[in-house]
């Protein structure tokens, strides 16, 4: 890439995050509560990717994370007994599951990330069944009745702009970790996994250790999103947060956007949300149907998502230029 | 006494999540397909029965053939289509998703014609129950698992001894042989999958007397189908017997003695821990590829 676009592409950041910043000033509390949740599913998105598009790891189950860093981090301030209206309450719950969902990842790493392909995605998807039927039926977690998380909105800020910046921030962070993670050597290392584990570890590089660190990484990103979901759910049972369609969804936008690229699942995000919130919100009682049509379509037409698609576009005019 | 009736009900609930996941089992073995859709191909075999039992009256054991020679025909074209396109353009993990695509469509067209509501089919010997000195068995299982049986018998005996399921076997076991020795496994592939989704029909059909379905039940179905496979092996009708029936005591065993509620977890605990300490199956011949 030449010095041009990338100053271009710049700026066009640039520009998109002073959008970002204003824009609950100007739009209704409806369409803030829709940018709010695309800033979280492509945070989500993003945070998959980093394992499953970055060593080919896909996991079905990250709806585990999800739902243990909500309920981590109710069962948590629930014993704090914190004050509602003020949001350094949040801190320490939000630390505190964060820590729950990386020591839980760290334990079940090792054994799970040995399988591989469709058995290590079964696997995880069996990792959050198990999970979600616990958080259910375990009454001192309390997932079938529901809990109530302390409001930590500050008064006088509407709760939709609150978690907006919250969950603006977070995506931030998220996309600047896959930037760091994807130009840093255990990038390089989790992608020639992805090509070719067996080489790859024949070749030197620490697979076993790489595995584990993406995986945790990825895990806590997602248990952080959900910890903060959580709070903006106000009251949750299990149904709310260890939602199967989370973690597909997950897996959805990364394929639509671009797996193992650092914009695709953010691209992904907002195309899919467009088409399902915006243009097709009339249309309820049909969304799976086209949900299911556009991946199927996806796979079918473009399989290496919207980037991938462009990006080869790009390659095969460069290489024409070249002859 | 308590637990022999537990081991009694498991027994037939094995015989039926055997049926139910022999089709995919069929499917994996032969063209490496984790098939999505399986779920829901029962779901409409069920839904198939339903309708003739409704609007023709039916009796939905009798309504197997019809469902089944449908459901060939659309696994069949579906094959020849979508999986094969996806398989060709993409990769295998592909046909995984897009599979798992089409299962929401069909599901959610199901969800439109039906109804989103549970239903069930209840032919005349519904509510009435055989006695064996104190165990007691509803007439419908010991039907169902009895024609489980019978079906999974004629597959057996289809792919031993008829010229189709030799070809089966050996595409199975070395696709370019197979094909190097003249057989056209492009539409062998077909198909196997048509037979698979036509199994699927078979047992929605069977299934649709025993317990209520909604569309929303194909995932559980598909689920129940993989760990099936994982724990009996691959592209048998005995190993999906095998995997069926320990499925099925583990499903009534756990809801027994430890509670309703965590007989999904407690199938999943197994499903991982065989995956990790016995990725071949418990007959040691499958997964191999797992790790």
């Amino acid at each position: 890439m030449t010095a041009t676009p990338r100053k271009l592409f710049l700026a066009f950041i640039v520009v998109l995050l002073a959008i970002g910043a204003v824009l609950p000033g100007y739009v209704s509390p409806y369409h803030t509560r829709v940018v709010m949740g695309f800033f979280m599913f492509a945070g989500l998105a993003s945070a998959w990717n980093i394992l499953g598009g970055f060593s080919g790891y896909w996991s079905f189950g990250h709806a585990a994370f999800f739902g243990m860093g909500a309920f981590g981090a109710a069962k948590i301030s629930t014993a704090l007994g914190a004050a509602a209206g003020s949001p350094a309450a949040m801190i320490l719950p939000v630390a505190g599951a964060t820590l729950i969902v990386a020591v839980f990842a760290a334990l079940i790493a090792y054994p799970i990330l040995r399988l591989r392909g469709i058995f290590f995605a079964i696997a995880m998807l069996g990792v959050s069944q198990v999970v979600t039927e616990l958080v259910n039926n375990v009454s001192w977690i309390g997932g079938g009745v529901g809990v109530f998380m302390p409001s930590p909105v500050p008064a006088g800020t509407r709760p939709e702009v609150f978690y907006y910046y919250i969950f603006g921030a977070l995506l931030l962070l998220i996309i600047l970790v896959t930037y760091a993670i994807r130009r840093s050597k255990i990038g390089y290392g989790l992608l020639a996994i992805r090509e070719d584990e067996d080489t790859a570890k024949m070749l030197g590089v620490p697979t076993e250790h790489y595995k584990i660190a993406s995986f945790v990484l990825s895990g806590v990103l997602v248990g952080i999103l959900g910890a903060v979901y959580g709070y903006s759910l106000g009251y949750m049972s299990t149904g709310s947060v260890l939602r199967l369609d989370i973690g597909l969804n997950m897996i959805v936008f990364c394929i639509i956007g671009g797996i193992g690229t650092i914009w695709g699942p953010v691209l992904g995000t907002a195309i899919m949300l467009f088409i399902t919130q915006v243009l097709l919100s009339g249309f309820l009682d049909i969304h799976l149907m086209i949900t299911g049509g556009i991946v199927v379509l996806m796979i079918l037409l473009m399989p290496s998502g919207v980037l991938g698609f462009f990006n080869a576009k790009r390659w095969i005019r460069f290489r024409e230029r070249a002859r | 006494m308590l637990f022999l009736q537990t081991l009694v009900n498991g027994l037939a609930l094995g015989g039926l999540y055997a049926l139910a996941a022999v089709g995919f089992s069929l499917v994996f073995g032969v063209l490496g397909i984790v098939n999505l859709t399986h779920g829901i191909f029962l779901v409409a075999g069920s839904y198939g029965a339903l309708l003739l039992w409704e609007h023709l009256g039916i009796d939905p054991i009798l309504s197997i053939p019809p469902v089944a020679i449908v459901l060939f025909g659309v696994g069949y074209v579906y094959q020849r289509t979508i999986i094969h396109w996806a398989v060709s353009r993409a990769s295998l993990v592909a046909s995984l998703v897009v599979t798992f695509g089409v299962a929401m469509i069909i599901r959610n067209l199901l969800q439109l014609w039906f109804g989103p509501d549970i239903r069930t089919i209840t032919p005349s010997y519904s509510f009435s129950s055989v006695t064996f000195f104190d165990l007691r068995i509803d007439l419908v299982r010991l039907i169902a698992l009895g024609m489980s049986l019978v079906v999974l018998l004629l597959l057996t005996a289809l792919l031993r001894h008829t010229h189709f399921g030799r070809s089966i076997r050996a595409t199975a076991q070395q696709p370019l042989a197979a094909s190097l020795c003249g057989l056209d496994v492009e539409r062998l592939y077909a198909k196997t999958f048509g037979l698979g989704a036509a199994l699927a029909g078979a047992s929605g059909a069977i299934i649709g007397i025993v317990q209520p379905f909604s569309p929303a039940t194909e995932a559980g179905w598909t689920l129940n189908a993989f760990i099936v496979v994982v724990l009996g092996g691959i592209g048998s009708p005995a190993g999906a017997l095998l995997g069926g029936v320990l499925l099925g005591l583990i499903n009534t065993l756990t809801a027994q003695y430890i509670a309703p509620s965590m007989t999904n977890a407690a199938m999943f605990l197994v499903l991982v821990a065989m995956l990790l300490f016995r990725p071949h199956g418990l007959l040691g011949n499958a997964m191999g590829e797992s790790r």
